[in-house]
């Protein structure tokens, strides 16, 4: 296929921007009439995806909106109800296919999202600085007043952990974070290995652009459910947004009790253990690459960093088979040459939130400081891709032979869960059991999203959304 | 016998279910109003009796005319739909099976097939277990839902995969001797563990279908 139209696809969407800092801005509009002002005013900020031939500005602006925004907007009514079942619904009323009962239930969550009906849109701004960040805030909250067709609910500030005066790719647990992300065919960035789809002689390929975008053939051939007109749906997608925090205290507590049984019980057995959790070791060397240690030389080698299969490895004993990154990108670990998980991708975007705790820090309240990290999944099926994910590979282990068991890191855990890394015969890498797992990460919050196009957009702003 | 995958059976029975137009609501819709609410944990006939690894129930209206090049066809009656993978070796096991389920959970079996036509109900015996051969079908290639073992077995080996890693948890890392001791110990107590009730899995799944997933 042909290159994409990147000046019709938001920035957010075609790459990840890598700057340190970012506000989410959830916003609720007053009437339509005024909120479609707004938008129109957005319309030339709105960061696109063409090419930053002059280097990266100093900020973007991009902008998703709710079913219920849609509504506010006074989209057609053929055309609201054409919109996937789920977006329709909403996060909340998904809850029971995403697990996110008991601690993830809703009345857990931020005040914002406990009345998400409210959140109309997400106003996102990256920004290389935070005088960056706010001069961008000040310009954005000034078209909200002159057009008066949105207030901000709240903000959700984020920016990469800073350690020794580096900007980091790090989360609260402290791994190195952001690898896995899918290429797609007509999608223009420097490819890596791993990242897209395994074909049957072992090179990677990009996967279907209709997997990330409306509008475009997906790896079924077929074009992904979207609402109608075609044009409003065409090069835009749907996002997740779900804030995960992170219990830090839990997390080291745990890690601190279990690694005192595993093999030697020191300090790198600790490491190895924790490595043994997620798949990869803190500086994001694979585990299936690397089983015995980290090795820098393949974590930034981006030709190594994600160029790994599971298919040698069927027993676990380098990668553990619930290993977290194994359950959520399983690559060929289901057989069949890797085929059964072209569907169930998603392109991850976030950042952490909250002030990073350092592995020496022994405040008793590491766990009910607020941080964590803003996850954002971006894909052409909210139900097929993410809810997929979410519901078969991290709250159930059916997929991977694992029965009940759910994923370590992410899953919304019942009294006595287990979690099995397999071993060999080497006493550094014996078969161990981790029992009693507590909920490293509970959910605050979060909704589904959709994100127009340049052309959608513009559509939205001028009234011009017809289904006939 | 091409129903028969070593020492598991599978069953799939065609139930054409009654039409009458004076019966309101209408036999299928009384049928599904009641397989709704049939109990799945132990209460269900299939753990009341025994011998059934896992057994569905559908309803089937009509096939669905999918567009050309296809004939479309329908349907002479709407059907109930019985598969199961049940401990039976050929037609003597499938009929001490059948007599299992008539004895032990008629009242769900005469409420479901009541509304199927010419079934005799579970009282008279016979009659029920040629009904039931009668509607079986020859299916060539069944759903497997188990491998070569029984419904005792394979409860067992959950019971032991459940208390063999309790076990671990409990004891690694422990010096050679009394793990040696201690596994003797268990290992005896577990042979001797009687073997658990059918349909009492593990806790709880807080999974529910979605609607749209594939």
């Amino acid at each position: 296929m042909s290159k994409l139209n990147a000046t019709d696809i938001q920035g957010f969407v075609l790459r990840g921007y890598n700057m340190p800092y970012a506000r989410y801005g959830f916003l609720h509009f007053e009437n339509s009439a005024r909120a479609r002002d707004l938008i129109r005013r957005l319309l030339g900020i709105v960061t696109t995806g063409r090419s930053w031939d002059q280097g990266k500005p100093q900020s973007t602006v991009n902008v998703a909106f709710t079913y219920r925004g849609l509504v506010k907007l006074e989209l057609p009514i053929a055309t609201l109800i054409s919109f996937p079942v789920e977006f329709q619904q909403g996060m909340k009323a998904r809850g029971g296919i995403l697990g996110d009962t008991g601690l993830n239930s809703h009345e857990h969550w931020d005040e914002l999202w406990r009345n998400e009906t409210q959140v109309h849109a997400w106003l996102a701004i990256n920004a290389l600085t935070t005088d960056a960040l706010e001069a961008r805030t000040g310009q954005l909250q000034e078209l909200m007043q002159e057009t008066g067709g949105a207030r901000v609910l709240s903000y959700q500030d984020a920016a990469a952990i800073v350690e020794d005066g580096k900007v980091t790719l790090k989360e609260h647990f402290g791994f190195t974070d952001g690898f896995g992300n899918p290429d797609y065919l007509g999608v223009c960035r420097s490819t890596q290995p791993g990242q897209g789809k395994l074909m049957p002689d072992g090179s990677w390929a990009p996967l279907a652009t209709g997997e990330l975008l409306l509008g475009y053939a997906d790896e079924a051939g077929e074009l992904p459910v979207a609402p109608v007109p075609h044009i409003l749906a065409s090069n835009g997608t749907f996002m997740v947004y779900r804030k995960l925090h992170q219990n830090v205290g839990t997390f080291r507590r745990f890690l601190d009790t279990w690694a005192a049984r595993y093999g030697a019980g020191d300090n790198f057995a600790r490491e190895k253990l924790a490595s043994k959790f997620i798949g990869r070791w803190r500086d994001g060397t694979p585990v299936e690459s690397s089983p015995d240690k980290p090795d820098p030389a393949i974590a930034q080698d981006p030709n190594l960093s994600t160029n790994f299969t599971y298919g040698e490895d069927t027993a676990g004993t380098r990668c553990p088979i619930g290993a977290h990154i194994r359950r959520v990108h399983p690559r060929d670990a289901f057989g069949f040459k890797g085929r059964l998980i072209n569907r169930r991708r998603i392109t991850r975007r976030g950042l952490p939130y909250g002030p990073f705790a350092s592995e020496s820090d022994a405040s008793p309240d590491l766990d009910t400081v607020e941080r964590g990290v803003i996850f954002m999944a971006l894909n052409a099926s909210i139900s097929r891709q993410f809810e997929f994910v979410q519901q078969q590979w991290v709250n159930y282990g059916n997929d991977a032979h694992l029965g009940n068991e759910k994923d370590l890191l992410m899953g919304n855990h019942a009294a006595g869960e287990k979690y099995v890394i397999q071993g060999d015969t080497n006493p550094a890498n014996p078969p161990f059991v981790c029992a009693h797992l507590p909920n490293f990460v509970e959910l605050r919050g979060g909704e589904y999203f959709f994100l127009p196009s340049i052309t959608a957009l513009g559509m939205m702003a001028m009234n011009l959304v017809d289904p006939r | 016998m091409s129903n028969q995958n070593g020492r598991v059976y599978g069953l799939t029975l065609l139930c054409p279910i009654l039409n009458d137009v004076h019966a309101s609501p209408s036999h299928d819709l009384q049928i599904r109003a009641y397989l709704a609410a049939l109990p799945t944990g132990a209460e269900s006939p299939f753990a009341i009796a025994s011998g059934t690894h896992l057994a569905r129930l559908v309803v089937m209206d009509d096939v669905i005319y999918v567009g050309a090049p296809a004939h479309e066809e329908h349907l002479h009656s709407k059907y109930l739909i019985f598969e199961a993978n049940i401990d039976a070796i050929g037609d003597a096991g499938l009929d001490s099976y059948l007599t299992g389920l008539a004895n032990l959970a008629s009242q769900h079996l005469d409420a479901i097939w009541k509304h199927c036509t010419g079934y005799p109900g579970t009282s008279n015996l016979p009659d029920f277990l040629s009904y039931m051969k009668a509607c079986r079908i020859e299916t060539t290639f069944f759903f497997a839902a188990t491998n070569d073992k029984s419904v005792p077995e394979t409860l067992t080996a959950l019971q032991t995969q459940r208390a063999m890693a309790d076990f671990i948890v409990k004891h690694q890392g422990m010096a050679a001797a009394e793990l040696q001791r201690r596994f003797i110990d268990f290992a005896s107590k577990l042979s001797t563990a009687p073997v658990p009730p059918p349909a009492m899995a593990t806790h709880r799944r807080d999974i529910q279908t979605g609607g749209r997933n594939e």
